[in-house]
């Protein structure tokens, strides 16, 4: 099929960026959206032109490097999908893609389509962890989880890290990152130490980089490719507010 | 070179809690004097590099991703084994060893594999406090699952993504110490060169990939945990990304490398689609536990499977091995694939597939049974073929999986080079020539959080560490180096990408270093390598400058490196005139087609030193001797 | 610790001020619209309860009443801007292209329909309370000598141009509450895979019903069903 392609190309963090146009032909339905990007990166080095910058890795769908915005889409338009694992059959011939990067002040691009995501690491660093040092540990039967919450906590635990939910989000807010990971934690008896605190920690610095606040828009439940659920949000508020309210810390 | 392994007197049972017993310690106070380079934060390197962090060590951390939480341990599916018992089923630390060792084809070392056997239990302990949800049982305890290769049941999981539980496990322990200050952590940067001074390891030279400059970094001692080589072959189940530089790095620097080789092939992969095809997607092993393999026996037959009648099909697994049938060895199923499709009778686009078939399966326990067990990896199927697999049968084809070569380490996992220490899928210790399932996660972080932090201890206390500056001699030169190669290779400004480069070198290495090898075939590919490295380095195109995040750049870093190890590869297969695991010699094999092995000459680690640019490298040999297993040969008719 | 500063800045905080208030708003709709419906009642009770009104607690209690309500509006008020300014720094850029799946016009103009929502409280106190809008209905005394609510309520909204004002405010006070009350909910963290289709469908509800009442009145003289 033939596509009409308009790409956000910006050369630099401070550079001014702009959609440009691309026409691609020969594009097989088999392909990965990524295929069909490396697909036209070729032709315009061959060309002589710089390629596309864009980030991706495992190209199936668990390390949550890759992520664009694709047709106003994060991730672009099938449900439960990264962008790698996006093929072309969702498109037809003749259609016009736009391609965007993640927009947040708190992930600001770095070229093209690639941005910054660190700041979700900080958010971890203040306290997305259980603390405990190599060798503390007990046997790992010694506290039975219930299955019912173990499974909860997977749900939780299987956030990649993509951002699409901040993509998604018109308030560009990682409340569903941040509360996935204190869902997860949570969810669990080893979590419970350091509950409090790490509630109320990850939630301020998630603030403080510059995340936009939740309006309950749920855009970001129905962008994230995991299928994280919105409620781990009204648990992370519950969990803040008690932090705040009776916390010591 | 004089390599000596370094493994402990003593009973295998009790070697490694001797030596620890034994091992010189550094001084609480001293040890955040030392400081510790970790290149690599996957399973291996985050691992180590939070447990030295708490143990007080000062330590710098590098990867090329821009979180450690995106290295490719992420990807692995099935689990992660240990000498739990807690089925009590029979396991025990030596029948893992076993398994382990046996698994390899009797080719790795006994005394490290006793060793991972025996701290195996700890990671589950350790994971487990961490917070990584884990699979259970309605009572709340531990639930396993059975993996190919063992009689036991011993592999813990989390759903079906072990790798990126464990993973987030070890990387939310080493955030903690960043957070702390204990580790300094450098995403998007790219070790590019190994710093020697005084015949010691001591430091890194390493490229910010946003703003392309290149930099030294100096230190006491450096891990290196930068993952497997698997993507020599252009096509594999690795991440894009992962490559074989740094070890390759090393071993220019003097590192030896050993097995180079030995490569897995997966039998139950996707199928390649089309030219443009980026990478491999493994789908489960678990699927051959219901489908059926066939090929139809006419050649060429274009017919849509559900036109091929029964008669004219070929079920060439049940056929060939009758007892094992569709659950015959990674190794052999992967074989008898290629044979069927060399033979002209393999399906789909470009006959590279072979049937994987659902359909009796649906009528004997129920499409709802199928779904059950299967439902997410034919939604992933679907995903990636648009093809149903409840109506049409699956292909799959093997594709490169796991390198069980990699550097050479001793008994302390140290390389050749003093003060280079190599964990993880990066060194060649564990798994000999053919790595069991659910192994590779149990040796990245039985050696990041077990073995390391003693061993790492013990080189350090023995102390005599000048100070050594980014601007010495030996520094700057390996700094100097890289910045004149990255020079060299934006100068070609030839015609072809380094993409196109890359595809071309995988598919001499598949067709002649792949799943089945021979003489002529090693012959010729290195001929093939070096004519393609001399196109490489004069017809290169690169768009853009070294001062920016030049994607383009960084490939072809990496396929500069690729080019060369490749010829290392085959060299090793060529020499080594034996079948064994993954590595399988035509010329070898017992008159049904299986591995034949050659205890009599081939029991060794070979590990090759670096001679020269034109020079063949120097093979050294690190006899096994096996104390408590005795050798047999696998069968599995 | 913490200091109470820091936790008062923090967009979760803000959040529950805002649902707080908001609730505590809807919770002054529902009693007020439940005294407006006396209306259908006729002039006795109507204007009964507003000398009831009047009299609560010798009259101090009605002044404490609309402090609080003038507080609560306060802070709901603040809180709304204090996000919306959040939000906005978080995207400074935004997409060439965006397509929503879950979030409306509604939901996404919150701060809008806020606003004139508070422009239509300073319209309808200078209606109703302080006479300064329509003067020539504000209330004069009923034949007990009680101010006559009822009959400035039927004179007004004889006049066209009143009812369009109100039904239109109705309506838009509607488009803030159905977004608003089940997001309170979530915001408080009532919420539980169990009841939450109870909620949302209850919440639902209450907005529709809220609306309802209210425009029942105007409509109901309009129409000639209370005269
Ligand atoms: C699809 C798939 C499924 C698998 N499933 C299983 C399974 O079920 N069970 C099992 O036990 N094993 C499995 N494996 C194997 C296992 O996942 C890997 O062998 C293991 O995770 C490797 O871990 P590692 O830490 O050594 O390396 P990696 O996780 O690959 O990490 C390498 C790290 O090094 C960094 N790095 C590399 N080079 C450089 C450089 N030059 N400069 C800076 N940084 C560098 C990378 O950024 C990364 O952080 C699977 C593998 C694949 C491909
Ligand atoms: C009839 C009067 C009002 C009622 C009953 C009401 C009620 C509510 C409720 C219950 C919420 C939900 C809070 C949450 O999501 O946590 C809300 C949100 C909000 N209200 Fe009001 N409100 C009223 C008037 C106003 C006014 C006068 C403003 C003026 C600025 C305003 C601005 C907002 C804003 C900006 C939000 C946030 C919406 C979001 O986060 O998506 N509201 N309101
Ligand atoms: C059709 C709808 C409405 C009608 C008929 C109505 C009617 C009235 C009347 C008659 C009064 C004066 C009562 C008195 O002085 O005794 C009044 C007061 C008031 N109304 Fe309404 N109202 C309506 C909707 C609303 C809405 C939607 C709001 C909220 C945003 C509101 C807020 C108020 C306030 C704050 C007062 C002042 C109360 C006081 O005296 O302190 N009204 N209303
Ligand atoms: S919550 Fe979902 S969308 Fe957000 S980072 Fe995690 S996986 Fe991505
Ligand atoms: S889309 Fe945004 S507003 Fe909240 S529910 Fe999700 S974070
Ligand atoms: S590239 Fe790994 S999730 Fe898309």
């Amino acid at each position: 099929m033939q596509l009409r392609l308009h790409i956000w190309r910006q050369a630099g963090p401070s550079a001014e960026g702009m959609l440009k146009t691309y026409d691609i032909g020969n594009v097989s339905e088999h392909m990965s959206f990524l295929e069909m990007l490396d697909v036209l990166n070729e032709e315009l080095m061959l060309k002589g032109e710089e390629p596309v910058a864009f980030d991706h890795d495992c190209r199936e769908g668990i390390c949550g490097t890759c992520g664009m915005v694709i047709n106003g889409r994060p991730h672009g338009p099938a449900s439960r999908t990264t962008a790698c694992q996006l093929h072309m059959r969702s498109f037809k011939d003749g259609d016009e893609i736009y391609i965007e990067p993640w927009r947040a002040s708190a992930f600001p691009v770095v070229k093209d389509l690639v941005v910054d995501r660190t700041s979700l690491d900080r958010i971890i660093q203040k306290g997305g962890f259980v603390s405990v040092n190599t060798g503390n540990a007990l046997d790992g039967n010694t506290l039975p989880v219930s299955k019912i919450d173990a499974d909860l906590a997977m749900d939780a635990a299987s956030c990649i890290g993509c951002g699409a939910c901040v993509a998604a989000c018109p308030n560009a807010s990682a409340m569903l990152f941040t509360a996935a990971k204190i869902g997860h934690l949570g969810m669990l008896p080893q979590g419970q130490a350091e509950r409090s605190t790490r509630a109320m920690r990850m939630v301020l610095h998630m603030d403080a980089e510059g995340f936009g606040g939740c309006s309950n828009q749920y855009e970001c439940e129905a962008a994230c490719p995991k299928g994280i659920s919105v409620d781990w949000i009204a648990r992370m508020n519950r969990d803040f507010v008690k932090s705040s309210v009776v916390g010591r810390e | 070179m004089q390599l000596n392994s370094n493994v402990p007197d003593g009973p295998l049972e009790s070697k490694w809690d001797d030596y620890k017993a034994h091992l010189k310690l550094v001084n609480p106070a001293n040890k955040r004097k030392y400081h510790v380079i970790v290149v690599g934060t996957g399973l291996a390197g985050a691992s180590a590099a939070a447990s030295l962090a708490e143990l007080g060590y000062k330590v710098t951390a590098f990867t090329y991703h821009d979180s450690p939480r995106r290295a490719h341990s992420i990807a692995a599916q099935g689990g992660i084994n240990a000498a739990k018992n807690y089925q009590n089923d029979g396991d025990s630390v030596y029948r893992l060893f076993y398994d382990t060792v046996k698994g390899g084809d009797f080719r790795a070392r006994e005394a490290n594999v006793y060793r991972l056997a025996q701290v195996s239990v700890n990671i589950i302990d350790q994971c487990v406090a961490q917070g990584v949800p884990f699979a259970r049982e309605y009572g709340g305890y531990l639930a396993n699952r059975s993996f190919g290769g063992a009689q036991v049941s011993r592999t813990f999981y989390a759903r079906g993504q072990t790798g990126q539980q464990l993973l987030l496990g070890a990387y939310q322990a080493l955030e903690r110490q960043i957070g702390l200050g204990s580790v300094k952590m450098h995403c998007k940067n790219e070790m590019l060169d190994l710093v020697i001074v005084d015949g010691r390891a001591r430091g890194i030279v390493s490229r910010d990939l946003v703003t392309g400059a290149i930099s030294t970094h100096m230190a006491d001692a450096v891990l290196m945990c930068t993952g497997g080589y698997g993507n020599v072959f252009y096509l594999s189940t690795n991440a894009k990304a992962c490559n074989v530089t740094a070890a390759f790095r090393a071993y220019k620097r003097g590192a030896a490398f050993g097995n180079p080789c030995y490569t897995q092939i997966h039998p139950t992969c996707i199928p390649v689609s089309g030219d443009y095809q980026s990478k491999l997607t493994l789908m489960s092993e678990s699927l051959r536990n219901d489908g059926r393999i066939w090929v139809p026996k006419q050649k060429g037959d274009t017919r849509p499977p559900d036109q091929i009648p029964e008669g004219e099909r070929d079920y060439y697994l049940e056929r060939k091995y009758p007892s094992y049938g569709n659950l015959s060895p990674r190794d052999i199923a992967s074989r008898a694939a290629k044979e069927a499709c060399d033979a002209g009778r393999g399906v789909g686009p470009g006959g590279k597939g072979v049937y994987l078939d659902f359909a009796d399966a649906i009528e004997r326990l129920g499409i709802e049974v199928v779904r059950d067990r299967y439902s997410n990896l034919f939604e992933m199927y679907e995903r990636i073929t648009g093809e149903d697999p409840y109506k049409v049968p699956m292909r799959i084809y093997p594709a490169v999986h796991y390198t069980m070569g990699g550097l050479w380490v001793d008994y302390d996992l140290m390389s050749s080079i003093p003060g280079l220490f190599v964990l993880g899928e990066a060194n060649f210790s564990d798994h000999g020539a053919n790595r069991l399932g659910a192994s590779a996660l149990m040796q990245g972080l039985a050696d990041g959080y077990f073995v390391v932090p003693y061993t790492l201890g013990g080189y350090l206390a023995k102390g005599g560490f000048d100070k050594v500056s980014a601007e010495g001699p030996e520094a700057k030169a390996a700094r100097v180096a890289s910045q004149e190669k990255v020079q060299r290779l934006l100068a070609i400004k030839g015609k072809r990408t380094p993409a196109s480069f890359h595809r071309e070198l995988g598919k001499i290495m598949w067709d002649y270093c792949g799943m089945a090898r021979n003489e002529a075939g090693l012959k010729k590919a290195l001929e093939l390598i070096p004519a393609l490295r001399a196109e490489f380095w004069s017809n290169l195109s690169i768009p853009g400058t070294g001062e920016e995040l030049n994607q383009t750049l960084e490939h072809a870093l990496r396929v500069a490196d690729f080019m060369e190890f490749a010829e290392l590869m085959c060299l090793d297969a060529l020499h080594r005139n034996e079948s064994a695991g993954g590595h399988f010699r035509e010329e070898y094999q017992t008159e049904d087609g299986e591995a034949l092995r050659n205890d009599e000459d081939f029991c060794y680690v070979a590990a090759w030193e670096y001679a020269g640019e034109s020079t063949r490298p120097i093979l050294h040999k690190e006899p096994l001797t096996f104390e408590s297993v005795e050798l047999a040969t696998r069968s599995y008719k | 610790m913490r200091s109470f500063g820091e936790l008062w800045r923090s967009t979760i905080i803000t959040k529950w001020v805002m649902a707080i208030t908001g609730i505590m708003i809807v919770g002054f709709l529902l009693a007020h619209v439940s005294g407006n419906l006396l209306i259908f009642a006729g002039q006795e009770a109507m204007n009964d309860y507003g000398v009831w009104l009047r009299e609560l607690g010798h009259g101090t209690l009605l002044w404490v009443l609309r402090f609080g309500l003038l507080a609560v509006f306060g802070l709901h008020i603040w809180s709304g801007i204090r996000m919306a300014r959040i939000n906005r720094a978080a995207r400074p850029v935004g997409y060439k292209k965006f397509e929503s799946r879950t979030s409306t016009v509604v939901s996404r103009t919150m701060l809008l329909t806020g606003l004139l929502i508070f422009l239509y409280a300073v319209y309808h106190l200078a209606h109703f309370t302080w006479g300064l809008a329509h003067a020539q209905y504000y209330y004069g005394l009923d034949a007990l000598g009680r101010p006559d609510v009822y009959t400035m309520v039927i004179q007004s909204f004889q006049d066209p141009l009143i009812v369009v004002i109100y039904v239109v405010s109705m309506i838009v006070i509607g488009m803030h509450l159905n977004h608003a009350i089940n997001s309170a909910l979530q915001t408080l963290g009532i919420n539980h895979p169990k009841y939450n289709t109870l909620l949302i469908n209850g919440s639902r509800a209450l907005s529709v019903f809220i609306v309802l009442a209210f425009l029942s009145i105007p409509l109901a003289i309009v129409f000639g069903f209370v005269k």
